[in-house]
């Protein structure tokens, strides 16, 4: 009987221990996620002085606010239209680099090696680099393109708000197809040959074995950098503000970028908390459709 | 279960990661007054003041970095300070401009606010009833040795609610080689002669050389509105102190700049060039003119240029930073706390000492009885970060300047606002999304609201 007690005491602290383990975790999550959270969801139902004191609640006011703003319209159409461009022209550029990748040919170690590049180097020096390639007053894109022949004078490449906003949607994707790339290698490399042997003695047509056996065994790989790229292209700062801080007149912004300048250049924490609940919400809300997605696939 | 785990983590970081970047503070980073450069220091002065009385008093201060060596010249002043009022202990911080307003953005949000700050703006503290009148802890000497304009410039219904700490003024700087070459003897005088310049320059040049810096970015845009409009015959507000930023003069103003981006006169991004690469280029030589704060050409540049009045109506831009001192309603004894910063006023705007600062970092005096004395006597001291000694001439040339300088609307509500909607303006009107006129009738709709 006493055995049974001591026997039933080790089983309870056992079963309490892991617990414990994961209390520090537990801990700094909620002083690091959730406690700011809370924060901004207080702030944006606040009214802010520039000072940051923050003055009472105002109930929706800031959101209003922030939906009477053109800008923010604009911010939100070019946030999708980034978040989209980028994922997916890297998701297909990376898939194609990956299929070639996985080829034997010499030097394909060092190009592997290469191609990591772009990724593994900090997006602010990538940004500052590419700002001053395409500079059209001494930028080196227009002195090589000059020294080539190709162009008589200078051509300025950031002319309009739209060609502004494609270069950074270029460099996005430039930073980004190498994640993809490598995500893609990996299950590709994990294929059996022998099904391509036997899909070949059946007589199948590359297409036919791209979509009955290479994209099918993908999957897992493509939808881990597809979510993965989402959250990280969604809510990427760097380049943007680097290259145009959503200049001119606020016509390349995205969210992110767009509740930086509110908050830190406009003074105005409580809009910029209207804003980053919005973004919160969109992301929520893509990331519940995936969750459905997800589970009602794992069901099947 | 595997894919389970994944799907709810990936769901989490998604959602999570949309709050982030957004965890407080707020704030602006109006641009600074034009900062040094270079280099090490020698120091503060012989020590100041007097004993401020037998409490002892703490006092918090924030002073801006306006340059390399801005932390060396204050760690000298603390120990001269200190040493001849032992009651008074000095916490010095010198923050980046960068991060300043953020800093004392999220000081007051947590009730720790500095007791003195220097900063540019103090309306917005005004409005949040933060600080203390300028006439409370200033003593009458002092108050009649600043500059009248700059002394006044900090009153908001003809309350002082700030001192003045330094000042500079803005000139059109024209690299002379560039224009001889072009067949331009001097520098352009009126705004048809800036176009004519361009043009000759253009011509010259070509691509290799670029006629005119333009800064409409974020950063900076409101002095480039300020340049234009002032000497176009406008400007922010009328002869009552009332906003008028949709005046025909601001209008033309407005023309004017997008006159010179389609005319390909200026740099090719002026929506996000700052006055800083703009500065480089003009100190390398491939850019012929701009308008630029007085230490803007670098040491090192053999650049062959010269200083001169702005085009139109030949009105500077003055840019004056303030210190400020905020309430502290938790302070034992009051007296002691205004007795304390009174002390230190006069201790840092004694003549010598203050020149010394203003020689070292750069800058033009607040000061009567230093505008006079740094006009003979620069050279005994010791620009920052060098062995260089200060020039008598610089100082007698733009302190004799500094009086006919207009400065921001700083002092009122709205300014920030302004500011904003400037920039907005003319980066709407240059990209060809509104008209002028407009925009700024706009602009001014959303102000007077």
């Amino acid at each position: 009987m006493i055995q049974n007690n001591a026997s039933k005491k080790k089983n309870a602290a056992a079963s309490f221990m892991p617990y414990v383990w994961l209390l520090p975790s537990i801990l700094l999550m909620v002083i690091m996620i959730i406690v700011p959270i809370y924060t901004v969801f207080q702030i944006s139902f606040s009214e802010v002085g520039r000072t940051g004191k923050i003055k009472g609640l105002n109930g929706i006011t800031n959101y209003l606010e922030v939906f009477e703003e053109p800008a923010f319209w604009t911010t939100l159409q070019n946030t999708f239209v980034w978040t989209i461009a980028v994922v997916g022209i890297s998701t297909l550029l990376g898939f194609i680099i990956a299929m070639v990748l996985n080829q034997e040919f010499a030097g394909r170690k060092f190009v592997r090696a290469v191609v990591i590049f772009p990724w593994a180097t900090a997006l602010i020096i990538q940004s500052v680099i590419w700002k001053y390639i395409i500079n059209a007053d001494y930028g080196s894109l227009n002195v090589l393109l000059r020294k080539l022949g190709l162009i008589d004078s200078f051509v300025n490449w950031t002319a309009t708000p739209q060609t502004m906003f494609a270069w950074e949607c270029w460099v996005g994707i430039f930073v980004t197809f190498p994640f993809v790339t490598f995500c893609i290698l990996s299950g590709l490399q994990g294929i059996d040959d022998s099904l391509y042997e036997a899909a070949a003695v059946d007589g199948s047509s590359f297409w036919h074995k791209m979509f009955r056996i290479t994209l099918p065994l993908l999957r897992p790989n493509l939808t881990v950098s597809t979510v993965l790229n989402i959250i990280y292209v969604f809510n990427s700062f760097p380049i943007i503000w680097t290259i145009s801080k959503g200049a001119p007149a606020d016509q390349t912004h995205t969210l992110v970028t767009y509740l930086y300048q509110l908050s830190f250049a406009d003074g105005k924490s409580g809009h910029a908390a209207a804003v980053s609940v919005i973004g919160f919400v969109i992301l929520a809300f893509c990331a519940s459709i995936y969750m459905i997605l997800s589970l009602r696939r794992e069901e099947e | 279960m595997k894919k389970k785990v994944l799907s709810v983590l990936l769901a989490a970081a998604m959602t999570v990661s949309a709050l982030a970047g957004c965890g407080g503070g707020s704030a602006e980073e109006t641009a600074p007054a034009e900062t040094t450069e270079e280099a090490p220091a020698e120091s503060g002065e012989e020590a100041p003041a007097e004993t401020a009385g037998a409490e002892p008093v703490a006092l918090d201060i924030i002073i801006s970095q306006y340059g390399n060596y801005t932390q060396e010249w204050w760690n000298q002043f603390e120990s001269d300070f200190e040493a001849a009022n032992s009651n008074i202990d000095l916490n010095i911080e010198i923050v980046s401009w960068n991060d300043i307003y953020t800093v004392v953005n999220t000081r007051i949000s947590t009730n720790e606010q500095p007791d003195i700050l220097n900063i540019s703006g103090f309306a917005d503290y005004v409005a949040d009833d933060l600080l203390m009148q300028a006439t409370e802890y200033t003593s009458p000497e002092l108050q009649a040795n600043f500059i009248p304009s700059f002394w006044e410039s900090n009153s908001i219904d003809g309350t002082v609610w700030a001192l003045p700490i330094l000042a500079s003024c803005r000139a059109l700087f024209c690299n002379v080689d560039l224009l001889a070459e072009a067949g331009i003897e001097n520098p352009p005088t009126t705004w048809d002669e800036v176009l004519t310049a361009c043009q000759a320059i253009q011509d010259t040049f070509g691509d290799d050389i670029v006629p005119w810096g333009l800064d409409i970015s974020t950063d900076e845009g409101q002095a480039a509105f300020s340049y234009y409009s002032w000497n176009f015959g406008g400007g922010y507000v009328d002869a009552n102190g009332d906003w008028a930023l949709n005046s025909p003069e601001n209008v033309e103003a407005v023309e004017f700049i997008k006159t010179l981006i389609d005319s390909g006169y200026c740099n090719s991004a002026p929506f996000t060039d700052t006055r800083y690469p703009l500065q480089d280029a003009f100190s390398a030589g491939t850019l012929a003119m701009m308008i630029g704060p007085m230490n803007m050409v670098a040491a090192d540049s053999t650049v062959n240029y010269v200083a001169a009045d702005l085009p139109g109506n030949q009105v500077a831009l003055g840019v004056c930073d303030q210190l400020m001192v905020f309430k502290d309603e938790e302070a034992e004894n009051q007296e002691a706390r205004t007795a304390a910063i009174t002390a230190f006023f006069d201790a840092f705007y004694e003549q010598e000492t203050y020149s010394d600062y203003m020689v070292f970092e750069g800058f033009l005096p607040a000061t009567l009885d230093s505008s006079e004395y740094l006009a003979q006597n620069a050279e005994n001291h010791i620009v920052g970060g060098s062995d260089v000694t200060g020039s008598s001439e610089y100082f007698a040339t733009f302190c004799a300047v500094l009086p006919n300088c207009e400065f921001y609307p700083m002092q009122k509500a709205e300014w920030m606002d302004v500011r904003n909607g400037v920039i907005d303006v003319e980066q709407q009107v240059c990209t060809g999304t509104i008209d002028a006129q407009t925009a700024l009738d706009n602009l001014q709709a959303d102000v007077a609201e």
